[in-house]
């Protein structure tokens, strides 16, 4: 009797203290885990240091940019600053289209997100009233349509040049427009600057951490990437950018809509789009160094015969023709049922499947945002 | 010989296992609710979704609310301390066990084969005199106090243990696992970065080890853990198969429940009280017990029911101790066609589910009904006559590469789900 009382509560207190061990230094800990060592993983320092870091210093500097070619609009409004204001504002959303695969880490913590810079179609009421004088709060939750780049894009192409300028000098809510213009691009550019900031060695080191976080578990750097490149792909770029604007993709029963592209008033939907597969290709090949592809090709993964890796590699060169050969602008070439913007579509559709499902499990990384246990 | 199997099932063994199993199977389960509602699944998984996806039969069930599934939960953790301690300890687990398994049944995302296993074990709890010895309820009614039970309330566990470890090895029995050492193949690689047994995973031949291994593990560790000579080794393994899972897979207090409850092979030993005076409850009880194990037993096999892959149609798939056996990733495009006006679009699916359900929904067939027929409801109280519903949907299977899943041609919203009935639409699997 003694004796078994003896073995059962030392047996029950090791088994208890090691569950508990266990249980606290497991892998499932959470999303807060830090990574779990110091190694590095080739890959991760090469997309971090010479594609994420230089194409958030782009998004920031050509931000800062368009602040100050607007801060010269606004001090004298003519022809000439506002084609400055125009091309500045170019230059910096298609950074932006480099850097919209990248919702994670910093960008996430500090609202640089597509809700906050790309939020199309922009609300022009909601602008018209803004810049009439009405209170609002720039990055405000209601603000989000009439903010980031469409709504710059509304503000500086929607009514021709000459018209434009007599918004911002001679109608009645010119002052108004004007301190909303800036208002806007002061935004971005201290939300760009703080990412870009957030990420290097000599500000907040994220790139340390991104090169640490090896591993494929939830948190990992490679899940949080490769699940912001398949949001970023297969909401934002097949959905909104095609998918509702032809009429495929919706709530309900819509017809095509062809105003809803990205980029509509100033004609840079192709120009943008071709801009974001470029970044995404460069991002999964790695351009000089290791990349996406170096981990599908490891993988030995295979896609109807061939290798996954060689598929994927070979629809990125698809895509980028697809995009280049779309009609311009692309929303007559929607209202015209232009049959190259089918096209693209369809090929779009193909790379989601390729990167959601294919790229994903050779992987082992789950898509979901969600922390989660499975068995 | 029935009285043989009735002086094996009846006679005095000693209630130290039971005791010993109540007491740290209980804790864990503490520890797991506790975990559950820290992380916050209570709201991520119950009140946040719009829709969810009850088991066939359990449809009329739906999830209460933010204070109906936090009491819940509250009385599960509850329950499962007072198991721990054995303070009123039958109305303990019979309140553990419904709790558990109203949740379970709420909604199939969340099935997970440990949850499975906890709600056996604690509707077996129910039926076992564990609190017996070892307990508050013993300290408040010293005349329950015994040291012997009737063999059988032991055994239910260990039979229940060592049918689980038994068939999870017999579904590893395949061409994928042995041969391909699929999907460890593509999960082992993917944890190169664990501390010092990363480089070793990175090997092709790690693979086929674990595998191998695994099956081996799986199939003998009844038997070794059956015998006494050689259970204390037995258990060393499962300490140290279950540890390796934790540390290399995310699958939460799964290695932690299989720890604590195999310790119920321990603590027999030598009895010498008289056999036990029969009540006259216990025929009918042990009657019931044995349906129960023969509906253990035949669970697992009823694929065999089914034609095609079981891993790709997941037909038979669930509580069948099949774990770890796929890698599956899907994508599931579904598509709304109003016939009055033949207008086609396609639905956002992040607007009806949330990111878990929508990634379990894209590999499993069953959920995908049950999605179309929200879908169907949906547009139908948004005046569509008659929607008709199709899914285009791709799934890779251990590493196959994507391929379409589902017959894309067909009104998903006219099909019904049955109980053991084939899904046609269904596309045969091709390797």
């Amino acid at each position: 009797m003694k004796r078994t009382t003896l073995w059962v509560s030392g047996l029950g207190i090791c088994v208890t203290g090691l569950i508990l061990f266990l249980a606290a230094c497991s892998k499932s800990g959470g999303k807060s885990s830090t990574p779990p060592d110091s190694t590095t993983d080739t890959v991760l320092v090469n997309l971090g240091t010479n594609i994420i870091i230089p194409s958030y210093q782009q998004l920031a500097t050509t931000s800062a940019t368009l602040d100050a070619a607007v801060g010269a609009f606004n001090t004298s409004p003519t022809l000439t600053t506002l084609d400055a204001v125009q091309t500045a504002f170019v230059q910096a959303y298609k950074a932006w289209a480099a850097c919209s695969e990248l919702e994670f880490g910093p960008a996430a913590d500090l609202y640089l997100t597509t809700h906050f810079t790309n939020s199309f179609p922009a609300d022009t009421a909601l602008i018209k009233a803004n810049a009439g004088g009405a209170s609002y709060v720039i990055d405000g939750l209601g603000n989000y349509a009439a903010q980031g780049f469409p709504a710059l894009d509304y503000l500086l192409f929607a009514y021709g040049n000459d018209a434009t300028l007599a918004r911002f000098t001679t109608a009645g809510t010119a002052s108004g427009a004007r301190q909303y213009l800036a208002a806007l691009t002061a935004s971005l550019k201290s939300k760009t600057a703080a990412v870009a900031t957030a990420w290097n060695a000599t500000g907040g080191n994220y790139i340390d951490r991104f090169s640490k976080g090896v591993g494929t578990d939830a948190g990992s750097s490679l899940s949080l990437l490769v699940n912001a490149l398949v949001m970023d792909f297969d909401v934002n770029l097949q959905n909104y950018k095609i998918g509702i604007p032809i009429g495929q993709y919706g709530p309900s029963v819509l017809p095509k809509s062809p105003t809803k592209v990205e980029g509509y008033y100033g004609d840079l939907s192709d120009v943008l789009l071709v801009t974001q597969i470029k970044a995404f290709q460069n991002l999964y090949t790695g351009a000089a160094g290791g990349g996406l592809d170096d981990k599908v090709a490891a993988t030995n993964a295979q896609s109807n015969g061939g290798s996954l890796n060689d598929a994927i590699k070979t629809q990125w060169n698809t895509l980028l023709t697809k995009m280049q050969a779309l009609p311009d602008p692309l929303s007559d070439g929607i209202q015209n049922n232009n049959s190259a913007v089918n096209d693209a579509y369809t090929a779009v559709r193909q790379m989601t499947v390729l990167l959601k499902v294919d790229m994903s499990s050779a992987l082992g990384i789950k898509i979901s945002f969600q922390d989660d246990d499975g068995d | 010989m029935m009285t043989g199997i009735k002086n094996y099932l009846y006679r005095p063994y000693p209630i130290a296992p039971l005791a010993v199993l109540r007491i740290v199977f209980g804790a864990v389960l503490f520890i797991s609710t506790l975990r559950f509602i820290a992380r916050g699944w209570v709201r991520d998984f119950y009140l946040t979704p719009k829709y969810h996806f009850p088991f066939y039969g359990f449809e009329w069930l739906h999830p209460m609310g933010a204070a109906g599934m936090y009491t819940i939960y509250g009385l599960m953790a509850l329950a499962a301390l007072c198991i721990c301690v054995g303070f009123f300890y039958r109305v303990a687990t019979a309140l553990f066990f419904a709790c558990f398994a109203y949740a379970e049944l709420l909604d199939k995302t969340y099935y997970l084969n440990h949850y499975y296993l906890v709600t056996l074990f604690a509707f077996l709890l129910i039926w076992a005199p564990a609190h017996r010895r070892w307990s508050l309820d013993v300290l408040l009614r010293p005349s329950l106090h015994t040291l012997t039970v009737p063999a059988w309330a032991v055994f239910l566990f260990r039979w229940q243990l060592c049918l689980i470890y038994f068939c999870a090895g017999l579904s590893k029995l395949t061409a994928d696992w042995l041969l391909y050492a699929e999907p460890l193949r593509i999960w082992l690689p993917a944890r190169a970065s664990t501390p010092l047994l990363g480089p070793l995973l990175r090997q092709e031949w790690a693979a086929y080890f674990f595998s191998w291994a695994g099956a081996l593990f799986d199939l003998s560790i009844p038997f070794i853990l059956m015998s006494r000579q050689t259970r204390l080794a037995g258990y060393i393994l499962v300490v140290v198969f279950h540890t390796l899972t934790a540390l290399l897979f995310q699958i939460g207090m799964f290695p932690y429940l299989m720890m604590s409850a195999t310790l119920v092979f321990f603590f027999d030993g030598p009895v010498k009280e008289p056999a036990h005076r029969q009540s006259r409850r216990e025929p009918a009880l042990l009657f019931l017990l044995g349906l129960y194990f023969l509906w253990q037993v035949l669970m697992p096999f009823r694929f065999l029911l089914y034609p095609g892959n079981l891993l790709w149609t997941e037909e038979g798939y669930r509580f069948s101790w099949r774990v770890m056996l796929m890698e599956k990733g899907g994508a599931a495009f579904f598509y709304i066609k109003d016939p009055a006006t033949g207008r086609r679009f396609e639905v956002n699916n992040a607007a009806f589910l949330t990111a878990y359900q929508e990634r379990m929904m894209e590999t499993q067939p069953d959920m995908m009904l049950q999605y179309a027929h929200i879908l169907e409801r949906h547009y139908r109280q948004q005046g569509m006559a008659h929607p008709e519903v199709m899914v285009e949907s791709y799934v890779t299977l251990n590493g196959s590469g994507s391929r379409l899943y589902i017959d894309s041609t067909i009104n998903l919203a006219a099909q019904q789900e049955s109980w053991f009935g084939h899904k046609q639409w269904i596309l045969p699997f091709k390797k």
